[in-house]
């Protein structure tokens, strides 16, 4: 299927009128249907999508990443900038993104952009409700760190979500987890993580391991559990250490493993460990090594091979079966958006998966 | 420590949340007829698109039997080229495929010679020995039907079909199409099949229920609660169903020219789109309470009548002519067709489901070779509003409301509905509601292929033709194809056209005309 960007009205973004973004934006497709073909143009959305910054150059990422997202899910998108810090100031862009697919037809999708300084921040949750389209889901993805010492405004904001997207990787602070984790308890939002979206190649290779029958049995075997993760400074930031957090927690919930208040973890023949250790690397937040020990004695572990861009899982020991090889997932942030959006309903494994890695972070923090 | 063996849990839990939650255990499929065309351009492509996404198991074989010398090296590079040249999911990952082509072998052999079932019995032992496939065993005949009883005679008398009554691990074989050429010999091979197999054990590919189109049919219909209480004969005027090709026969002319259009589409790919268009609710989710109830309508068809046959049937042959820009010969020009061949190229039916929902609903189906452009369309015309409020508005004209499903290409819905024009005064004009799963959802849906494959490693058999569906599809056409074996001319339509005027005469006899798809 063909796919190209396209520049469509207006050329640039239009600063428009707070109180008038809705009428302005239909005036652009009054005007562009009277000028045109309109045979060959499609508005169309399946999600409203909010993305939030706190400056300039996290709003230019949001911008450029859902307008490339839109190609695959056509949204309404509304992108802000909000700094308490800044001078007082609310103002409003309206623009369009269109995308051929297939032919020559154009499928356009709108893009609301606001900024909000000093105490006008404020009146930004109120105004985003208002520019929501009717009946469509809407993803709030939160960019950077989530401000747990500003949970009012995140509720606020949050108030109409089906969905917050975050990116736990940049969380700088085990509450900030915390706080994902009471939205899923407490609200009707769901929680995605474009973090634990990038372990989903490290579950695959996993899964592969237990796919035959004789292998599936070995779950309630399980000794030892040791995660390499990758960090990008000897003192890393919490997120960097979340992504081996969320693989051991889903390997436990999934195994059946019980993990207590404290971190930890007993199975069915007794106390289970998991260790993580850390290797150096210049993209920190990941996970580069996984072993998984049975109590014969046997051993399975998962190695990403970068030449190849596979990871390979391996079997040694009583089992043997061929190796499997998963390909690497790219993880770039409009594909991981697009994954999120792509998902009808919520992440039940990551509710399942981030009270255990909360836990579990205490044990790994000792 | 010694412990006792825990139970096995049915599904592996940590494929919860994964795109894919079921991945088969890995088995040896065998392709008889590894040579072929269909083997090249579909199966392996498909196989490899599996393994790239991740949707094979590790240990997952695949042996090719045919008569050509290869050895495994000279084997895989053929896949490799059939990947190269046809996979969805080019290009081919050098590492998906280093891993794949570890599970590619080959078994030379003459379908009737003994010993190359001996060497192929040998080649699975030792694929479970070394590969842990666990004795689980995949027979695709990609081979011409005549081949079928042979095949399967040689895999039972060697002792290489397992009967899943006993238990053990599993035996399948999958029947590519034409399951027979009429009633009696699609009788005869399935007398064949369960000589050796087991029903539950023959899967017959319809490649047209593997499309994402096709399986969304029973989505739209039962999955959404504003369509059902419409689909019925008191509000749905009539159903078109159109199957269109622009291209001819190919190097199929040999092939094409003993059985016709009835024969190689209308028998299998659109009486199971009219089944899935008119079936009753299931009573589950599941392979044998959907086909029961497909296999309800086919039984419900209305007999044709063979001595009125121009009331409901046309059939045609493309003459000289252009297709898409390009010059098209005649079909009767077309390589190994005889110059004076009477098979159609072009079939329109007036078909009726004598049933509760569908009494007096005609079902206009058409297929043909050398049409104007390939397109699969359904749609569904509903009765038009009663009419009488815009009745002496001049400016408003009332068209019935139609749902256009469109299978290939360009899938997606659309819902044609009339609105006012804007303005001071009250003008009417139709318009279209879409939906486009390009638009909505972006991704390139799977191969049919790839989803049926995995479907037989997996064991469903839902998206698969029943031997009853079968049956009751040659006893219904079964009449009209012998009557034409012994008179009448199909009638000549230039390719390129939408079919003979005699096409358009069947519909519009009625007050209506064929939809433009």
């Amino acid at each position: 299927m063909e796919k190209t960007v396209t520049e469509l009205m207006p050329p640039e973004d239009l600063r428009v009128d707070i109180g008038a973004i809705e009428r302005s934006l239909s005036e652009i497709w009054r005007v562009q249907k009277t000028e045109g073909d309109d045979e060959a143009i499609t508005r169309a959305a399946l999600w409203n999508v909010v993305a939030h910054t706190a400056n300039s150059n996290d709003q230019a990422d949001a911008t450029s990443t859902l307008c490339q997202a839109a190609a695959s899910v056509p949204q309404r998108t509304i992108v802000i900038q909000a700094n308490p810090a800044a001078p007082p100031d609310l103002a409003s862009w309206i623009g369009a993104n269109c995308h051929l697919v297939g032919g020559n037809k154009q499928v356009c999708s709108e893009e609301i952009a606001i900024v909000a300084g000093g105490d006008r921040v404020h009146r930004v949750p109120p105004l985003v409700h208002a520019l929501l389209i009717p009946d469509m889901p809407v993803a709030v993805w939160w960019l950077g760190d989530l401000p747990h010492e500003n949970e009012e405004y995140v509720h606020a904001l949050l108030g109409p979500a089906d969905r917050l997207i975050v990116d736990s990787s940049h969380f700088d602070n085990p509450a900030d987890l915390a706080l994902v984790t009471k939205v899923a308890e407490q609200t009707i939002t769901a929680p995605a993580d474009l973090n634990w979206s990038r372990l989903e190649e490290w579950r695959m290779a996993a899964a592969s391991i237990f796919d035959p029958r004789e292998m599936r049995a070995r779950l309630k075997m399980i000794q030892r559990v040791r995660i390499v993760a990758t960090v990008s400074q000897d003192e890393p930031l919490f997120g960097e250490n979340i992504g081996a957090l969320y693989f051991a927690a889903w390997l436990a919930v999934q195994s059946g493993h019980q993990v207590d208040r404290e971190g930890r973890v007993e199975g069915e023949h007794g106390g289970i460990e998991y260790r993580f250790d850390r290797r150096l690397h210049t993209r920190g937040g990941g996970v580069a090594f996984v072993e998984i020990s049975f109590d014969d004695g046997s051993c399975a572990n998962i190695t990403r091979d970068r030449a190849k861009g596979v990871l390979v899982s391996n079997v040694d020991g009583v089992e043997r079966t061929p190796e499997a090889v998963t390909r690497s997932l790219t993880n770039r942030p409009h594909e991981l958006i697009v994954r999120q959006l792509k998902q009808p309903e919520a992440d039940k494994l990551l509710v399942k998966v981030l009270p255990i890695a909360t836990r579990m972070a205490k044990k790994a923090a000792r | 420590m010694s412990v006792a063996t825990p139970p096995v849990p049915e599904v592996n839990p940590l494929r919860e949340g994964l795109d894919q939650e079921r991945v088969p255990d890995a088995s040896c499929l065998v392709i008889f007829g590894a040579g072929g065309d269909l083997t090249h351009r579909k199966l392996l492509p498909a196989l490899y698109s599996l393994a790239h996404d991740g949707l094979l198991p590790a240990g997952q074989t695949i042996i090719g039997f045919a008569r050509p010398d290869f050895t495994d090296e000279a084997f895989r590079a053929d896949v490799r080229d059939a990947c190269d040249k046809y996979a969805r999911t080019r290009p081919v990952d050098e590492a998906i495929w280093e891993n794949f082509a570890k599970g590619l072998f080959y078994v030379r052999g003459e379908f009737g010679e003994p010993a190359a079932y001996n060497r192929l019995k040998q080649k699975l032992e030792e694929c479970d020995r070394s590969r842990g496939t666990g004795g689980r065993r995949l027979y695709y005949l990609a081979v011409p039907p005549a081949f079928f009883p042979v095949i399967s005679d040689f895999l039972g008398a060697e002792g290489m079909v397992t009967d899943p009554e006993k238990g053990g691990p599993y035996t399948r074989v999958i029947i590519e199409k034409p399951f027979g050429r009429d009633l009696a010999s699609a009788k005869e091979l399935n007398r064949v099949a369960v000589t050796t197999f087991r029903e539950r054990q023959v899967f017959r590919i319809d490649h047209y229920l593997g499309k994402e189109t096709v399986q969304n049919l029973l989505v739209l219909r039962f999955a959404n609660g504003i369509f059902e209480p419409f689909w019925n004969r008191q509000y749905i005027d009539h159903v078109q169903l159109t199957v269109a090709e622009s291209i001819g026969v190919e190097k199929r002319g040999g092939y094409f020219d003993t059985a016709g259009i009835t024969r190689d589409i209308v028998q299998n790919h659109m009486l199971q789109l009219v089944s899935l268009i008119a079936m009753e609710p299931p009573v589950a989710f599941e392979a044998d309470a959907i086909r029961d109830e497909k296999v309800k309508v086919i039984r419900a068809l209305r007999a044709l009548p063979v001595d009125r046959q121009d009331e409901f049937v046309v059939r045609g042959q493309y003459s000289d002519g252009s297709v898409l820009g390009e010059k098209a010969a005649a079909y009767r020009k077309e390589v190994n067709v005889p110059a004076d061949s009477r098979t159609e190229t072009f079939v329109a039916i007036k078909a009726f489901v004598d049933n509760w929902r569908w009494a007096d609903v005609p079902f206009y189906i058409r297929a043909g070779k050398r049409l104007p452009k390939r397109v699969t369309d359904i749609s569904i015309h509903f009765r038009p509003a009663p009419n009488p409020l815009f009745r002496r508005v001049p400016g408003v004209r009332v068209t019935p409301n139609v749902l256009a499903i469109r299978i290939q290409p360009d899938e997606g819905i659309s819902l044609k509905f009339d609105s006012k024009v804007p303005g001071p005064t009250v003008r009417s004009a139709p318009v279209t509601m879409e939906f486009r799963y390009a638009t909505s959802f972006g991704a390139e849906p799977p191969e049919a292929y790839e989803r049926l494959l995995l479907e037989t490693m997996l064991g469903d058999s839902t998206l698969f033709a029943r031997r009853d569906e079968v049956e009751a599809a040659w006893a219904w056409l079964d009449p009209l194809l012998a009557a034409w074996g012994t008179s009448g001319e199909p009638a000549p339509y230039p390719a390129g056209t939408w079919g003979p005027p005699e096409a358009d005469l069947l519909i519009e006899r009625d007050g209506r005309r064929w939809r433009r798809p």
